[in-house]
C-alpha cells in the first residue's frame, strides 16, 4: 500500500511532465495542423540547452529553463521551414516524412556535435525528501517532484494567460481553429503557425529539461519514446484541446508507474502504449467530447 | 413523360427521415416514395438537406429519427457497403472519382459486388478469377461504349474535363447493375450541350428500365424529365408531387425563387 | 521517358527474364563476399520494402510499425527451429501466418481510425513487440538473444556463405514479385486502390473497406513476416535491438525514395539505401545525416519517389492536366 502511493506520487510527478510536453505537442498539432515526429530530438535540444546553460553560466535553474525554451524554440523555426512551410496544401504523409527525416538529421547530429555518451545532469535541487505521514502509512515527496510540479502548474498557467489574454494568443486559437478564416480576418496565418510551433517547441524543451533534471542524465538517443508518448498524451486529449492533452499526460504517468509496480521496470513503455491503443479503441477521440476530424 | 398511375411499385420509401447535427435540423420529417421506373427529382435551395438525404438513403449517415426502406428491406442502420450490395448506386456531387487510376479501372471497381474471386483466386489465376475478369473488363467495356467514353478508357479519369468525370461516375455507377441510382448534381459543371446531352442520356436509361433520383438545379431538366418531384426547403419537405403540381403550388415558389417573382418565367 | 517505357512494354518479358538471369549470375560474377552479403542485403530490404509498400502504397493506410512483423517472422523461424528444429522452408510461411495474425490484432482497432492515429497505433505496436521480446527470457532469450539459428537447406549446398543464401533471397523477393503483382491486377487489388484514393467512393460501390484494409494489413504483415524468418538464419544471431523503430524508418525511407505505389520503387529504394549507408560506412555518423538530407529532399523536391509516377494519390496529390479549369485534386487525408 506504501509502496503504491509512493508509485502514484511518482507517477503525478512524472505524469505533469508529460503533460507539459503533450501541452507543446498540442499547440504544435493544433496551430500547424499536422503531427511531428520531431518533438523528441526538440526536447533533447532543450536539455542540452541547460546542459549547457549549466556547464557556462552556473546553477541557475531559472536561466537554464529560459536556455532550453530558447534553444528549442529556434529549433522551432527550422522545423518549420523545413518540414511544414512548404506542405500545407499536399497530402499530410508527406510532412510527416519530414519530421521523421528531421528527427533522424537532428538525432545524428548532435551524436556528432555533444558526443553519444550520456552526460550527467548536475543535481540542480537537493535531495531533500519531506514524509507525510497518513495514520500508518508514509508517502515520500522529494523536494524536486514538488519543483517540478510546481514550474509545470507554473508553465501551464501562464500558457493558459497567454492563449486567452494576448493579442498573440487569440490569433493563435484563430488559426488553431479556422486557418481560412483567420487568413480571411488579416491574420498572417503562415507566421502565426511558426509563431505556434515554435512555442509548441519551447514547451518541448522546458518538459525536456525537467525531464532530464528528473532523471540526472542527458543523452542523445533516448527521446524518440517520449516523441511518441507526448504524441500519445495528447491523442487522448484529442489532439488540439490543451487541458484534455494534458490529463491524457498526467493519467499515462501514472498508468505507467502503478503498470510498473505490477510487473517490471522494463514494461514502462508497454504500459503507455498499450494504454493508448485501448483507449483509441474504445474511444478513438480520447477525453474530448466531439470527435475532432481536423487532422 | 407520361404519368404512370397504372402499376407503381414504392422502391426507396422514406420515412419522417430527421438529421440533426447538434441544433441544426439538416433533414426534418420527410417523407419520399419512389417507385419503380420513376425519373425522381429532388430539388431545392442550397442547403436545403438534398445531399444530407442522398446521404442518409445511401447509409453514409445514419438518421436520427425514422426509416428507409429499399424493397420492403429496412436499410436505415445499414453501412454504405450494404446498401450498395443491395444495388444502390449513387454519384457524388463534389465528384469522388478514383482520380488516378485510368477510367476503365473506376468502371471495373463498379463491378466489385457482382464478382467473388479472392486473393487466392487472384494469385494462382483459378477459373473463378480468369470468368470474374473477363466479366469485369466486358462489362465496364460495354458500360463505357454506351455512354461514350470507350475511346478514353485508358486515360487517368483525372485528367478528363468536368463534365466527362461526371460521366465516368455515373458510369461506374452503373457498373453496380443498380436498382435505382441516385445522381446529386449531375449536370454541374456542364455546359448547356453536355447537359441537354446527359439528360437524353438519362432518359434514355429511364426507358431501358432503370429508375432514377436526381438532384440537380437545372429546372429546365427536372420539368422536363422527371415524373415526380421532391421539394425541400430548410431541411422540410414542402411538397412530393408532379411537375404540374409543383410548378402551380405556391409554397413551391415562394420558398424556392423568392416572394414576388412572377411565378412560370423561370421555370420555363 | 515515354521511349523507354515503350521499348519497356514492348518487350516485357525478355527484359524481366535478362534481369533475372542477371541476378542469378551475380553471386558468381562478384566474387568478394562482402559485396555479395550487400547483394543479399538489398535484396533482402527490397522484398521488406515491398511489404511495408502494399501496405502503404496500395491502400493509403500509414503503418510505421513494419519492424515490428519483421520481428515476429524472425523470432518465429529463430525460436522454432532452435527449440523444436522445425524445416526452414515449413517456417516461412508459418512465421509469415504468425505475422499476419499479429497484423490483424494491429489492423482490427485501427480500422475506425484515420492516418495518423493508425500510424501512431502501428507504431506503438512495433515498440510493443521489441520490449516483449527483449523482456521475455524464457522465450526470446531476452537481451541476449537467440544464438546458432541453423542454416536452411538448398540443395545441399553451404547457405551459410552468403554466396548461397543470396538465392534465398532471391527466391523470396521473386516470388513476392509474382504474387504481389497479381494480387494487384486481381479486385482484391483494385478494391486496395480504390480505398487509397478515395473511401467513400469505395464504400458506395460496395467495396468492404474494413475487410480490404485488414486483408491488405495481413498481407504486408506476412510478407514482413517471411522475410524475417529468412533474415534470422542469414544473421545467424537475432536480438531485439535489431528491430527497433529506426529499422522501421529505414524501411520507411526505402519506399519513400523509391517511390510507394510501385513495384520497382521499393526496389530502387532499397538499393539506394543499402548502397549509401554501407558504401559511407567510413563517414560514421555523417551518413546518417546525409541519409536524413536525402529523405527531407526528397520530400521538397520529389515526394512521389524515384520510380512514382504522379499517378496516385501518394504523390501529392497534383495532376498535370492539359485544360485550365482545375479541381482540388486532393485526397481526403
Amino acid at each position: 500500500m506504501e509502496y503504491l502511493l509512493n508509485q502514484l506520487v511518482n507517477g503525478i510527478c512524472q505524469g505533469s511532465i508529460y503533460a507539459l510536453m503533450a501541452i507543446g505537442y498540442s499547440v504544435i498539432v493544433g496551430v500547424v495542423g499536422m503531427v511531428t515526429f520531431t518533438y523528441g530530438e526538440i526536447m533533447m535540444i532543450g536539455a542540452f540547452g541547460a546542459f549547457y546553460s549549466f556547464q557556462f553560466f552556473g546553477n541557475n535553474l531559472a536561466l537554464a529553463i529560459v536556455m532550453a525554451f530558447a534553444s528549442s524554440f529556434l529549433l522551432g523555426i527550422v522545423v518549420y521551414k523545413v518540414c511544414y512551410e512548404r506542405f500545407f496544401n499536399a497530402p499530410r504523409h508527406i510532412a510527416l516524412l519530414c519530421t521523421i527525416g528531421f528527427s533522424m538529421l537532428m538525432k545524428n547530429l548532435v551524436q556528432i556535435v555533444f558526443g553519444p555518451e550520456q552526460k550527467p545532469m548536475i543535481n540542480i535541487i537537493n535531495n531533500a525528501t519531506y514524509t507525510l505521514r497518513l495514520g500508518s502509512v508514509a508517502v515520500d515527496f522529494k523536494l524536486l517532484q514538488i519543483v517540478v510540479m510546481l514550474l509545470v502548474i507554473l508553465f501551464a498557467v501562464s500558457l493558459t494567460l497567454f492563449f486567452n489574454r494576448t493579442r498573440w494568443g487569440v490569433a493563435l486559437r484563430a488559426v488553431s481553429q479556422n486557418k481560412q478564416a483567420a487568413y480571411m480576418m488579416g491574420i498572417n496565418v503562415k507566421r502565426t503557425a511558426m509563431l505556434g510551433n515554435c512555442i509548441g517547441c519551447g514547451f518541448g524543451g522546458i518538459a525536456g529539461i525537467l525531464l532530464s533534471i528528473y532523471y540526472y542524465t542527458v543523452s542523445s538517443t533516448i527521446w524518440g519514446n517520449f516523441s511518441m508518448k507526448a504524441f500519445s498524451a495528447s491523442v487522448l486529449g484529442g489532439l488540439v484541446d490543451l487541458r484534455l492533452s494534458a490529463l491524457g499526460g498526467l493519467c499515462m504517468g501514472i498508468i505507467e508507474n502503478l503498470g510498473i509496480t505490477i510487473s517490471s521496470a522494463t514494461f514502462r513503455d508497454v504500459f503507455s502504449f498499450a494504454f493508448l491503443i485501448v483507449i483509441l479503441v474504445i474511444r478513438p477521440q480520447g477525453f474530448a467530447a466531439k470527435k475532432g476530424s481536423r487532422v | 413523360m407520361a404519368e404512370q398511375t397504372l402499376t407503381r411499385v414504392p422502391l426507396l420509401e422514406a420515412q419522417g427521415i430527421c438529421k440533426y447535427f447538434g441544433g441544426l435540423k439538416a433533414v426534418d420529417h420527410v417523407d419520399m416514395t419512389i417507385c419503380q421506373g420513376d425519373i425522381f427529382g429532388i430539388i431545392g435551395p442550397n442547403g436545403a438537406g438534398k445531399t444530407t438525404f442522398f446521404n442518409i438513403c445511401t447509409g453514409i449517415f445514419t438518421p436520427t429519427q425514422g426509416r428507409i426502406f429499399f424493397c420492403g428491406e429496412d436499410i436505415t442502420a445499414m453501412s454504405p457497403e450494404a446498401v450498395a450490395q443491395k444495388r444502390i448506386a449513387r454519384t457524388f456531387q463534389n465528384l469522388q472519382l478514383f482520380k488516378f487510376m485510368t477510367v476503365l479501372e473506376n468502371v471495373k471497381i463498379g463491378c466489385h459486388i457482382k464478382t467473388k474471386s479472392n486473393m487466392f483466386d487472384a494469385i494462382l489465376h483459378t477459373p473463378t478469377f480468369k470468368r470474374d475478369e473477363a466479366f469485369t473488363t466486358e462489362k465496364s467495356l460495354e458500360i463505357l461504349k454506351r455512354i461514350g467514353l470507350f475511346d478514353f478508357r485508358d486515360t487517368l479519369a483525372g485528367n478528363l474535363s468536368y463534365g466527362m468525370q461526371r460521366k465516368v461516375e455515373i458510369a461506374r455507377a452503373l457498373a453496380l447493375d443498380p436498382k435505382i441510382l441516385l445522381l446529386d448534381e449531375p449536370a454541374a459543371g456542364m455546359n448547356p450541350l453536355e447537359t441537354k446531352a446527359l439528360m437524353e442520356f438519362i432518359q434514355a436509361l429511364n426507358a431501358d428500365g432503370y429508375t432514377i433520383a436526381v438532384i440537380e438545379h437545372d429546372m429546365k431538366f427536372v420539368m422536363n424529365s422527371c415524373n415526380r418531384i421532391l421539394v425541400l426547403n430548410f431541411g422540410q419537405k414542402i411538397l412530393e408531387g408532379t411537375p404540374a403540381e409543383v410548378k402551380t403550388n405556391p409554397e413551391v415558389q415562394s420558398a424556392y425563387f423568392g416572394k414576388g417573382m412572377v411565378a412560370g418565367e423561370a421555370i420555363r | 521517358m515515354s521511349k523507354v517505357q515503350a521499348f519497356y512494354h514492348k518487350h516485357r518479358t525478355i527484359l524481366l527474364l535478362a534481369v533475372f538471369a542477371a541476378l542469378c549470375v551475380l553471386p558468381f560474377v562478384v566474387t568478394k563476399a562482402l559485396f555479395v552479403r550487400y547483394a543479399c542485403n538489398i535484396l533482402l530490404f527490397a522484398t521488406l520494402a515491398g511489404s511495408l509498400n502494399a501496405i502503404n502504397g496500395y491502400s493509403g493506410q500509414m503503418c510505421l510499425g513494419q519492424a515490428g512483423f519483421f520481428a515476429i517472422g524472425a523470432y518465429v523461424c529463430a525460436i522454432f527451429s532452435t527449440r523444436f528444429g522445425v524445416n526452414f522452408w515449413l517456417l516461412l510461411p508459418i512465421s509469415g501466418v504468425f505475422a499476419a495474425m499479429v497484423g490483424l490484432l494491429v489492423a482490427l482497432p485501427t480500422l475506425k481510425l484515420q492516418g495518423i492515429y493508425l500510424s501512431i497505433v502501428t507504431l506503438g505496436a512495433s515498440e510493443i513487440i521489441r520490449i516483449i521480446a527483449q523482456t521475455w527470457e524464457p522465450v526470446t532469450g531476452g537481451a541476449l538473444g537467440i544464438k546458432n539459428i541453423p542454416y536452411p537447406w538448398l540443395f545441399g549446398l553451404d547457405t551459410f556463405r552468403p554466396k548461397y543464401y543470396y538465392f534465398i533471397f532471391l527466391l523470396i523477393g521473386v516470388l513476392f514479385l509474382l504474387v504481389t503483382n497479381r494480387v494487384l491486377k486481381s479486385r482484391v487489388g483494385r478494391a486496395w486502390i480504390s480505398i487509397r484514393e478515395d473511401q467513400i467512393a469505395a464504400k458506395s460501390l460496395g467495396v468492404q473497406t474494413s475487410f480490404y484494409k485488414s486483408l491488405n494489413f495481413m498481407y504486408g504483415a506476412f510478407w514482413a513476416g517471411v522475410v524475417g524468418c529468412a533474415y534470422a538464419p542469414f544473421v545467424n544471431y537475432i536480438e531485439a535491438s535489431q528491430f527497433s523503430t529506426d529499422t522501421g524508418f529505414n524501411v520507411l525511407a526505402m519506399i519513400v525514395i523509391g517511390g510507394q505505389g510501385t513495384l520497382l520503387g521499393p526496389i530502387l529504394g532499397s538499393m539506394i539505401v543499402t548502397v549509401l549507408t554501407e558504401s559511407l560506412r567510413f563517414l560514421d555518423n555523417w551518413r546518417y545525416v546525409i541519409y536524413a538530407v536525402i529523405i527531407i529532399m526528397m520530400m521538397w523536391l520529389r515526394p512521389q519517389g524515384i520510380a512514382g509516377a504522379s499517378h496516385s494519390v501518394l504523390a501529392g496529390g497534383k495532376i498535370k492536366r492539359k485544360p485550365v479549369r482545375r479541381e482540388g485534386a486532393r485526397s481526403h487525408g
